[in-house]
């Protein structure tokens, strides 16, 4: 009793000096963990705790899950200080380490938490090995290529392990990394860097159920200076579309105008002459209509224009009759003076006038063609060449074109006073002048006389034949005189035959006794027909509307070639000229202002 | 859920593949199992942190050890080198009796993980059906090796499996399932482990990738 006290005191008299002194037991150590770099072997590590002041020995024990026996750790030394090697033959997989830390020292000792610890959960590789980075330059832009190592101690030939690696790249002075996955590679290609800069390189790796080993070591690595590839093919592209670009511009330029042709064609706008739209714009329709009608108009000379009108082609020269009409006009706009070659002609002269051919004729008509220079005659009409018999139809070949023609006054002041249309007969005037006198053939009346039944056109179509008729201006042409107008037929033509030099147009009928009378009445409203040659020259024109024969005279005309009464002809020769005023234009029915009626006509014999 | 059935349809692919052409190569149908376990094994660590993250402290204590799984009877290699020694019809009939032994286990669990009381209860129930679509498709697939190796299919170990329910309360019914998880969590690294062993073994002809 009395040692048992005195062991007390005498312990609490150490502890108080131990404690004056400072030292105590030691602080209980802490496991702080346990890794396996291959699953083969592993490590723990232990955290001491205070020490006590005293020397203190540390002591790991552990001990199998399926086991009672407690081991103590094999190797200290191995993994460094505060630490407990397991070697392959005391490593067990699949089974828990029950693991304690113990702490003594002089005055106690302290044992750690237990840990139980399986060694597949806790596997983390070393860190690979031998990384290199190198730049490789191919065909393309320049790019890095890594490769490293597994670490030594991992064993993925066998399968045993298996490894996932990751690398991560940088500058110098990025903040972030860039991190890829290289799976279960070992090398790994890096694009898209900048040329030019120095990169760092780390690798690490894992297995497949474990944790990430360490970064590497920084291995660097630097670009080169190069143009990146894509850089300099939009540069090429940029270039070569400019090139393409001048070269459309230059092109464009240069053929500028037939391309706006192509892309623009010009529409032409209708024009009509006198013709007021802003009139039309008011809404009053008779103003508008009023506005057309211009004194004077049409010309009483260029009567030819509006024969335009009535031009019945048959074959396929019309072309050319509509281009020779054009032509003509165009001339005959420019020269005013009768001299000039291309006015002034008849219909044998006047290209435009495409009747029956002004074929080689007489050899005096072709003297009086040659003063006119042109002889499209031969080439404007292809009139068959049935031209035997004066009387004889028109040449029953469908190539016979007609035209009904217009006998305008030798005035040439007439000739142009209505600049609307142009006339494609505004030569006929010129050529009156032009032409030598001839006498008027007796033809003529029978043109104007007898070939112009009521119910006919107001022109009559000078046959074919009249090619002949042209060639020979005046009287060779007897026997066509003595042709029989032929039977009304739904278009009458006159057709000027020929402008003799004393400006006397001689028309003759183109006349087709086959031809039936059709439309008649069509046909009034087209044309007007001659009745009658007066006195004074002046062609007395025959407006039938409804069969009714209006004769309406123009004294405007000055000159006529009075060769009428001068020649014999079997029939009076009636000058027939009538100008329509203003007033007398009649809106046809088939809504057509007939300018035919307002043309005045002459006839001169 | 997807994971499952993908390679529940992967492996189907793997099977018609094999029975059309037979031309999947061993090293391929390998590769495909060794894919098919690490995602087994991946899905039961996924469970048994969702597990750890609110479980009681007492029922730490009560954890049954972990020798008392019902496979620990298996023999089976234990490290490396014995692993290393072992033939490779013997790995592949250990990994399918392991697995084979789960099929049950994982049927109660997922049947259990319904009405655990855990505030992950959901998540658990999910990955544990996954699991069990995950087991099937293993099975299946390995069917296919063993064929395709020629190996008997009749050295299988049985491994029963007695447990009708976790328990009686629902502590104990948490502990038990955790328990029953961690067991399946350690044999499904066991068979993935020794899949990988395999592989590696018959892709000789592919140094760069063992």
């Amino acid at each position: 009793m009395r040692i048992s006290a005195a062991v007390l005191i005498l312990t609490l008299i150490a502890d108080l000096i131990s404690q004056a002194a400072g030292v105590s037991p030691p602080g209980k150590p802490r496991l702080t963990s346990c890794r396996s770099p291959e699953k083969e072997t592993f490590t723990c590590w232990w955290e001491p705790g205070d020490d006590g002041g005293l020397p203190t020995t540390y002591a790991l024990y552990y001990r199998l899950e399926n086991t009672e026996t407690v081991k103590e750790c094999p190797d200290y030394k191995t993994a460094g200080e505060n630490s407990c090697f397991f070697d392959k033959n005391a490593t067990s997989l699949w089974v828990n380490y029950n693991i304690t830390v113990v702490a003594t020292n002089a005055l106690g000792r302290n044992i750690s938490e237990p840990v139980e610890v399986d060694v597949v959960y806790i596997v983390q590789p070393n860190t690979p090995e031998n990384v290199k980075a190198v730049v490789i330059h191919e065909d393309r832009d320049p790019f890095v290529k890594v490769s490293w190592d597994k670490p030594r101690t991992a064993d993925t030939r066998s399968g045993w392990i298996t490894l996932h690696y990751q690398l991560r790249v940088k500058q110098e002075e990025d903040k972030e990394w860039v991190e890829y996955d290289a799976e279960r590679q070992k090398n790994y290609n890096v694009f898209s860097l900048h040329s030019d800069r120095e990169y760092m390189v780390q690798v690490r790796c894992k297995p497949d159920h474990g944790f990430w080993s360490e970064w590497t070591q920084t291995t660097y690595v630097k670009m080169p200076n190069y143009i990146p590839r894509e850089r300099s093919l939009w540069i090429m592209i940029t270039i070569f579309s400019v090139f393409i670009v001048f070269i459309l511009t230059w092109m464009l330029k240069v053929k500028h105008n037939s391309v706006k042709l192509c892309l623009l064609p010009p529409v032409p706008g209708p024009k009509i002459k006198g013709f007021d739209k802003q009139l039309l714009k008011s809404g009053k329709s008779e103003e508008v209509f009023n506005s057309l009608v211009i004194p004077g108009f049409p010309p009483t000379t260029d009567y030819d224009d509006l024969l335009v009108e009535y031009l019945e082609v048959y074959d396929n020269e019309e072309q050319e009759l509509v281009l020779d009409g054009k032509d003509l006009s165009e001339d005959s706009m420019k020269s005013k003076s009768p001299s000039d070659s291309d006015s002034g002609r008849g219909s044998c002269d006047s290209r435009t006038l495409l009747l029956d051919k002004c074929m080689e004729g007489s050899g005096n008509d072709q003297h009086n063609y040659s003063q006119h220079g042109e002889t499209s005659w031969a080439s404007s009409s292809e009139c068959s060449e049935s031209q035997g018999s004066p009387g004889s139809p028109e040449s029953t070949d469908g190539r016979m074109k007609t035209w009904p023609v217009v006998f305008s006054s030798p005035q040439p002041h007439h000739h142009y006073q209505v600049g609307a249309t142009k006339p494609a007969y505004h030569s006929v005037p010129e050529i009156l002048k032009h032409s030598p006198s001839h006498a008027i053939p007796s033809n003529y009346h029978q043109l104007y006389l007898q070939d112009i039944p009521p119910q006919e056109g107001r022109f009559t179509k000078p046959p074919c034949r009249h090619s002949q008729s042209y060639n020979q201006f005046n009287m060779d042409n007897v026997d066509i005189s003595e042709a029989g107008v032929p039977p009304s037929r739904s278009l009458e033509y006159v057709e000027v035959q020929r402008v003799n030099p004393e400006n006397i147009l001689l028309l003759r009928p183109l006349s087709d006794p086959n031809r039936e009378p059709e439309g008649s009445d069509r046909i009034d409203e087209d044309y007007s027909k001659v009745k009658e040659v007066t006195s004074n020259n002046t062609l007395l024109l025959q407006r039938e509307t409804s069969h009714q024969v209006v004769n309406d005279y123009s004294q405007d005309f000055e000159s006529y070639a009075d060769q009428c009464t001068a020649q014999q002809t079997p029939h009076p020769c009636k000058p027939v000229m009538t100008q329509l005023h203003s007033q007398d234009m009649r809106v046809m029915g088939n809504g057509y202002v007939d300018t035919t009626v307002l043309m005045p006509l002459y006839k001169q014999f | 859920m997807a994971q499952g059935s993908r390679q529940y349809f992967a492996v189907a692919i793997l099977m018609c593949a094999f029975v059309s052409i037979n031309g999947v190569g061993l090293n391929d149908l390998l590769d495909r199992a060794s894919q098919l376990s690490d995602k087994l094994h991946y899905l039961s660590t996924s469970l048994t942190n969702d597990l750890d993250s609110h479980f009681p402290p007492i029922g730490r204590g009560m954890m049954p050890r972990p020798s008392l799984c019902h496979t620990s009877s298996l023999q089976i290699p234990n490290d490396k080198d014995q692993a290393m020694k072992v033939p490779e019809d013997e790995l592949l009939s250990l990994a399918r009796s392991l697995l084979l032994a789960w099929s049950d286990p994982l049927a109660l669990l997922s049947s259990e993980a319904s009405s655990l009381a855990h505030p992950e209860r959901n998540t658990i129930n999910s990955k544990t059906k996954e699991l069990q679509d995950n087991i099937n498709s293993l099975g299946a697939g390995l069917e296919h090796v063993v064929h395709k190796m020629g190996s008997s299919s009749d050295n299988l170990s049985t491994l029963p499996f007695n447990g009708n329910n976790l328990g009686q309360d629902k502590t104990s019914r948490l502990v038990n399932f955790h328990f029953l998880l961690s067991c399946f969590r350690r044999d499904s690294h066991k068979i993935d482990s020794f899949l990988k062993v395999l592989r590696c073994r018959a892709a000789k002809k592919r140094p760069d990738m063992c």
